[in-house]
């Protein structure tokens, strides 16, 4: 077995207790919230939420409830929703995922394909207009929040313009995806490109680059071939944080635009006490953290001769 | 009715936040985006049925298409139009014959006989009969379905003890008398049965679907139901495609060919997308007060404000202290300036509410006196019970009010409203915010001794708000009790004679607000956005819109 296999099997086995705390913590915390998931204006005779109570094993001492969910959660099933309760937390779940992966993914996209080359001009056009322009409105795009800038492209696009659709999901339809991932990629892709300039900067200060200059290379040979390597190390970092917060910080933007993906779930579960909706989405969410850590560290590795997988 | 409408969830954020953004940016944005209103031409034929598509928002989720399980109103909005019960909603909300056609009452007024029509047919072409309505309502009572609503039978016969597992399910008063005709026994009389028979959780089910899929039969192509729609697709959070159902038997009547329902709890979305053209009908888009007169003014007729049935009070442990003090509830409850808080303040969306029951046709309200008395008088008659309750200088009232969390416009009314407490007679009234389901909590261990409460009413019968203070009903949270109210109360739930009930009712309502064991606030309106090209549309006090009597007009954009 080679290091970088070793390597990976072991951060994968170094995941399980990570996983279990994360499980644990969040289910004794989550019953610990005051408030249930069967409490309505309404108050519920008492037979009524008995009867509720057992058929979701709510009568069941919270370790044993907690056992149940480790062995069911062990065969893949995050059990019914109590909110819900004609579903269960995998198809929520497996319905809302693939609609945050749609809007993410060009998101993460925009931030690889627009906000990399944007850094890397700024580098190399340090304190021209080609630097001073794209980092400005860089740090305008860090600076205003998804709860800003997505109401207003609303607003001008969708409800004055009438271009694109104010809100919404059809699977398929990728008119639909448009504004929700610009407004989900538009503080990545600028994020991105702080990273890639600074980096970038750095990297044509060292001294390695100065000899590969002093030897006459071409500039184009020295950026592409000795420089670009080195500068993309950050971003690699950047990236895997990164596609998690995309996925888990897309929250917002499905409320704004009315989508179907799995942060209002999460929202919404927290807010009505469905403890297993909350349990399978923070279950998924670090899942997918620790998965993205690894891939990145995995990569860090690749790219960075200096880094030795041991 | 679980409470879906509270103070006034409004959104913080929306046209106005955006346009200040807009101002911010780019210097000089208007204040109201007057540039996007459409404006339309309206014929008076119906448009082609292609374009017969209704598209409307629900105000989130259904939490399941279940009727025996719904609780939430999103969910009653789409299962309105998907199945019909014994008796169904016109569209002016106003009960008629559904699956019925009609019915008898015994003398005593306890055995109901209805008369179901022969050609009712499942969306899959298949008979309803009188079977179906025993399944579902044996079902709804059964403890392993765990209905929410299972006490809403308990007007029939055996219904407590099957929820209380001390009879089973088939004991219930409910019988097939053939395929065609249902007998319903019940515990004492029910003038409003029919009323209350329009409610999902009376609506019959389709067993062969049940038995086959489980709790997933409610998931499209599973769900077979009776009304005049069948859910073609479903997507959690995204939408809900309804399509005509060829078996419904006045399918002829019908002219939608599909309703689309977006779930949308985002109130500045759902207003966004009404003005981008998305939806032909915004249901209680919970516009802030301040963007009342833009949003008339801009929208005219489209803007549908109405009453609704539904009362805002605060409720009180009456046999606690302080509120235990019959002079102190009176005190409180005329010190507030009702109609600075609910024409000024929430600039009309509330309406100033002095009783419990809100218009009701048939009913008189409960005005108490003191409600047309002049400021002075009332003010100096507060003062007096205040006084008389042992409160004053150096002996101020001092206790919390509890109300949820619900944004900016709910604390400036709760502010408003301690405020008047403290200037009008000295008390001093602290906030306490709490989430909501924390403070539902708080209310039902009764560790909140005054707390903000509503009711919204789901059948159109005094019974519905007036039992709330009946001893011994699980949302009596204030544990009141007072023999007058209840022997009134009593006599009017055990009376065949509607007219005889109204007036008992009244008369135990007017003892009631002798008591004042809560303080009303304000009547709810319903706040509605209905493009001008949907016609079939009509305000009404439960706010239900059924899409079988709605059509799309010809109409150009421009």
């Amino acid at each position: 077995m080679g290091a970088l296999a070793r390597y990976t099997a072991r951060r994968l086995l170094g995941a399980i207790p990570t996983m279990l705390v994360i499980i644990t913590l969040s289910f004794f915390l989550l019953r610990a919230a005051p408030g249930g998931p069967f409490e309505m204006q309404r108050a519920l005779p008492p037979q009524v939420k008995l009867n509720l109570e057992r058929m979701y094993h709510l009568n069941l001492p919270l370790w044993q409830q907690y056992l149940d969910y480790l062995g069911n959660i062990l065969h893949g099933n995050f059990g019914p929703s109590f909110v819900y309760r004609s579903i269960t937390v995998n198809q929520l779940i497996g319905q809302g995922f693939p609609v945050d992966i749609a809007i993410g993914v060009p998101a993460l996209l925009g931030a690889l394909l627009l906000g990399i080359p944007l850094g890397i001009v700024s580098a190399l056009k340090q304190n021209s207009w080609l630097d001073y322009f794209p980092m400005a409105v860089a740090m305008v795009g860090i600076s205003i929040p998804t709860f800003v800038l997505a109401p207003v492209m609303i607003l001008v696009l969708a409800v004055m313009l009438h271009w694109l659709p104010a809100g919404g999901w059809s699977a398929g339809d990728p008119l639909y995806a448009i504004l929700p991932a610009v407004a989900l990629g538009l503080p990545l892709i600028a994020y991105a490109a702080r990273v890639m300039r600074g980096s970038m900067i750095e990297v044509l200060n060292s001294p390695y680059i100065r000899t590969a200059r002093a030897k006459g290379l071409p500039e184009r040979t020295v950026i592409l071939r000795h420089a670009l390597r080195p500068a993309m190390l950050p971003m690699v970092s950047f990236l895997g944080p990164a596609v998690v917060n995309t996925i888990t910080g897309s929250i917002v933007v499905e409320e704004i635009f009315g989508l179907p993906g799995i942060g209002r779930f999460f929202v919404d579960g927290a807010m009505n006490r469905d403890y297993t909706l909350v349990m399978g989405v923070t279950v998924l969410y670090g899942l997918l953290i620790v998965l993205f850590n690894l891939v990145a560290d995995v990569l860090y590795g690749i790219l960075d001769p200096r880094v030795r997988f041991q | 009715m679980s409470l879906s409408k509270r103070i006034a969830p409004r959104h913080g954020f929306h046209l106005t936040g955006a346009l200040l953004t807009l101002l911010l940016l780019g210097g000089c944005a208007p204040r109201q985006p007057a540039g996007e209103i459409h404006h339309y031409t309206v014929g008076t034929t119906l448009a082609p049925p292609a374009q017969q598509v209704f598209v409307r928002s629900l105000q989130g989720s259904p939490r399941t298409l279940d009727p025996s399980l719904a609780t939430d109103v999103p969910g009653f909005n789409v299962l309105v139009d998907l199945f019909q019960g014994l008796t169904q909603f016109n569209a002016r909300g106003q009960v008629v014959p559904g699956v019925a056609t009609h019915w008898t009452t015994s003398s005593n007024g306890l055995r109901w006989t209805f008369y179901l029509r022969p050609d009712a047919r499942w969306s899959n072409g298949a008979p309803v009969t009188a079977q179906d309505f025993v399944y579902s309502w044996q079902r709804e009572v059964n403890p392993d379905t765990a209905a929410q609503y299972a006490d809403s039978l308990s007007m029939i016969v055996n219904a407590n003890a099957i929820i209380n597992a001390t009879l089973p399910p088939s004991a219930l008063g409910v019988h097939a008398l053939g395929a065609h005709a249902l007998v319903v026994d019940l515990v004492e009389p029910t003038p409003y049965l029919p009323a209350a028979l329009a409610n999902s959780y009376f609506d019959p089910l389709y067993p062969p679907a049940i038995r086959q899929w489980g709790l997933a039969w409610t998931r499209p192509p599973h769900l077979i139901s009776n009304g005049a729609f069948y859910l073609a697709s479903e997507v959690v959070n995204g939408r809900l495609v309804l399509r005509r159902n060829p078996y419904f038997w006045n399918v002829r009547a019908v002219h939608l060919r599909e309703e689309i329902d977006y779930p949308l709890s985002n109130s500045a979305s759902k207003l966004d997308r009404y003005l981008a053209d998305d939806l032909d009908f915004a249901d209680d888009p919970a516009f802030p007060p301040t963007d009342v007169g833009w949003l008339r003014h801009a929208l005219g007729a489209q803007v549908h404000i109405a009453p609704y049935y539904g009362t805002a009070y605060l409720g009180m442990l009456v046999h606690e202290k302080p509120f235990d003090n019959r002079d102190l509830r009176l005190a409180l409850s005329m010190a507030l300036e009702r109609r600075v808080l609910n024409d000024k303040l929430a600039r009309g969306l509330f309406i100033s509410a002095y009783s419990l029951m809100p218009p009701l046709p048939g009913y008189t309200q409960q005005v108490p006196d003191w409600a047309h008395w002049p400021r002075a008088r009332r003010l100096a008659e507060a003062r007096r019970l205040y006084a008389a309750a042992g409160y004053g200088p150096g002996h101020e009232l001092d206790v919390k009010l509890l109300y949820d969390t619900q944004g900016s416009a709910a604390r400036q009314y709760m502010e408003a409203l301690t405020l008047m407490w403290k200037e009008n007679l000295g008390a001093d009234v602290r906030l306490w915010n709490e989430q909501w389901k924390v403070m539902l909590q708080d209310i039902q261990y009764k560790n909140a001794k005054l707390y903000w409460s509503a009711w919204i009413g789901n059948y159109l019968d005094p019974n519905t708000f007036m039992h709330q203070f009946q001893v011994g009903y699980a949302m009596n949270y204030g544990d009141f009790s007072y023999a007058p109210f209840q022997k009134l109360l009593q006599a009017a739930q055990s009376s065949n004679d509607n007219a005889q009930r109204y007036r008992d009712f009244e008369q135990a309502e007017r003892v009631l607000g002798t008591q004042m064991p809560y303080i009303p606030l304000y009547f709810y309106t319903s706040d509605n956005l209905v493009k001008p090209y949907v016609t079939g549309w009509h305000t009404n006090l439960l706010d239900v819109h059924p899409a079988q009597y709605i059509a799309i007009l010809q109409h150009t954009v421009h």
